[in-house]
């Protein structure tokens, strides 16, 4: 689920044609530091949570995990 | 001239000066604050010792609001990101990176915290981790420089963001402060008319080629080392191109030959082997003045012109 809307807004974003995996570094796609950020901001839009751009943040997977472990952060929705 | 962002920095005039490098230091910043904008310290690559230092020089001189830029390429980054929270400085500036990860604590020290930006997401960002404000740098500014023009970041980061937008890159008169304002900033940052200022400290030679430059007197260089400065064209720039273009010269050599360089130019005078940054305003500023005529005539000019912006509509 992560995975997949994350690869969506990396495909928009430069414009891909799919091919997107969990091991894709974004070297590998070009990103310097202000891709990054761009990518960072869109994220935390998407998820509703902070996220901070972070270099050692070297594939999708990476990102995926981050973003995994942010919203695992999130106060959770009451059943009331 | 009062705008919101003089209630927000308790200052008089919203002219900031920018932060340079070698450039930027107690001498320069208090005599800009004691004229109404807000000083700023540099902290360029220097260390805890000599900035706490240059920040009790400046409250000697002046008992108005500055700030400290911080560089975030520094490394000594850590500790100088302490020393202002230390030292209670009330503003901290930041540039070449993103401060994120900083924010937290000086924003717990009551520290007004004001990136510089090179693009709308980054200016998003800061705003999201607390900023108080944001200076959109277009890269007609001296320095490190985003792609950017003042002209098209400005206005998008104006719409990108609710917290004030400062402008700066190729502010050097009052025109470029009423453009500024009519683009949607509250404020401006000047860097290279404060070059020669009379308080600025710098080498008569550094100011000598400010007042000499032309407009297509300055280039960019370094892009491929990730970080492109702008500098006026001499034989130490036209030597860093060339080696830049050399697909033989490694990175770190072209790092290497670039070390020091601007110290060189800044303080020694050394105008063939220093690097001399400035923005490409340079030719558009010819006077040495104090500070506080700097700052006076630019606000001056500014608002005139916008008493008079109506003149061409019905």
């Amino acid at each position: 689920m992560v995975f997949e809307k994350i690869a969506a807004l990396l495909n928009d974003y430069k414009e891909l044609e799919g091919g997107v995996t969990p091991e894709t570094t974004f070297e590998s796609l070009g990103f310097d530091s202000l891709d990054r950020v761009e990518l960072a901001m869109s994220i935390e839009e998407a998820f509703g949570i902070t996220l901070e751009p972070d270099v050692n943040m070297r594939s999708v997977q990476d990102l995926a995990d981050a973003v995994e472990a942010r919203l695992s952060q999130l106060p959770k929705e009451g059943n009331a | 001239m009062r705008t919101p962002l003089c209630d927000l920095l308790g200052i008089e005039q919203p002219v900031l000066q920018g932060g340079m490098a070698w450039v930027a230091d107690a001498s320069l910043a208090s005599a800009v604050s004691n004229a109404g904008g807000l000083g700023i310290v540099s902290a360029m690559n220097a260390d805890a010792a000599w900035l706490r230092h240059e920040i009790r020089e400046t409250r000697a001189r002046t008992q108005k609001p500055f700030g400290v830029n911080i560089m975030l390429m520094s490394p000594y980054v850590e500790e100088v990101a302490q020393v202002v929270e230390e030292e209670r400085v009330p503003v901290v500036t930041t540039g070449a990176g993103n401060p994120g990860k900083y924010m937290p604590a000086w924003i717990g020290a009551d520290i007004k915290v004001i990136p510089v930006v090179p693009s709308t997401a980054m200016a998003k960002l800061v705003e999201r981790r607390g900023a108080a404000a944001v200076i959109a740098e277009g890269g007609e500014s001296g320095g490190h420089v985003g792609d950017l023009t003042t002209m098209v970041l400005v206005p998008q980061v104006c719409d990108a963001v609710s917290i004030p937008v400062v402008a700066a890159g190729g502010i050097a008169d009052g025109r470029g402060v009423a453009a500024a304002f009519m683009l949607g900033a509250v404020g401006v940052q000047v860097g290279t008319r404060f070059l020669v200022a009379d308080e600025c400290t710098i080498h008569p030679n550094y100011k000598q080629k400010i007042l000499e430059a032309r407009d297509i007197d300055t280039a960019t260089a370094g892009r491929r080392l990730g970080h492109p400065v702008r500098a006026l064209k001499n034989p130490f720039m036209r030597e860093f191109m060339r080696m830049e273009y050399d697909s033989a010269v490694s990175n770190e050599e072209l790092d290497r030959f670039g070390a020091g360089a601007l110290r060189r130019a800044a303080r020694e005078g050394d105008m063939k082997t220093g690097t001399i940054m400035a923005g490409q305003a340079s030719a558009m500023v010819k006077k040495e003045q104090p500070a506080r005529d700097i700052i006076r005539e630019m606000m001056e000019e500014a608002e005139a012109l916008l008493r008079g912006a109506a003149k061409w509509v019905n």
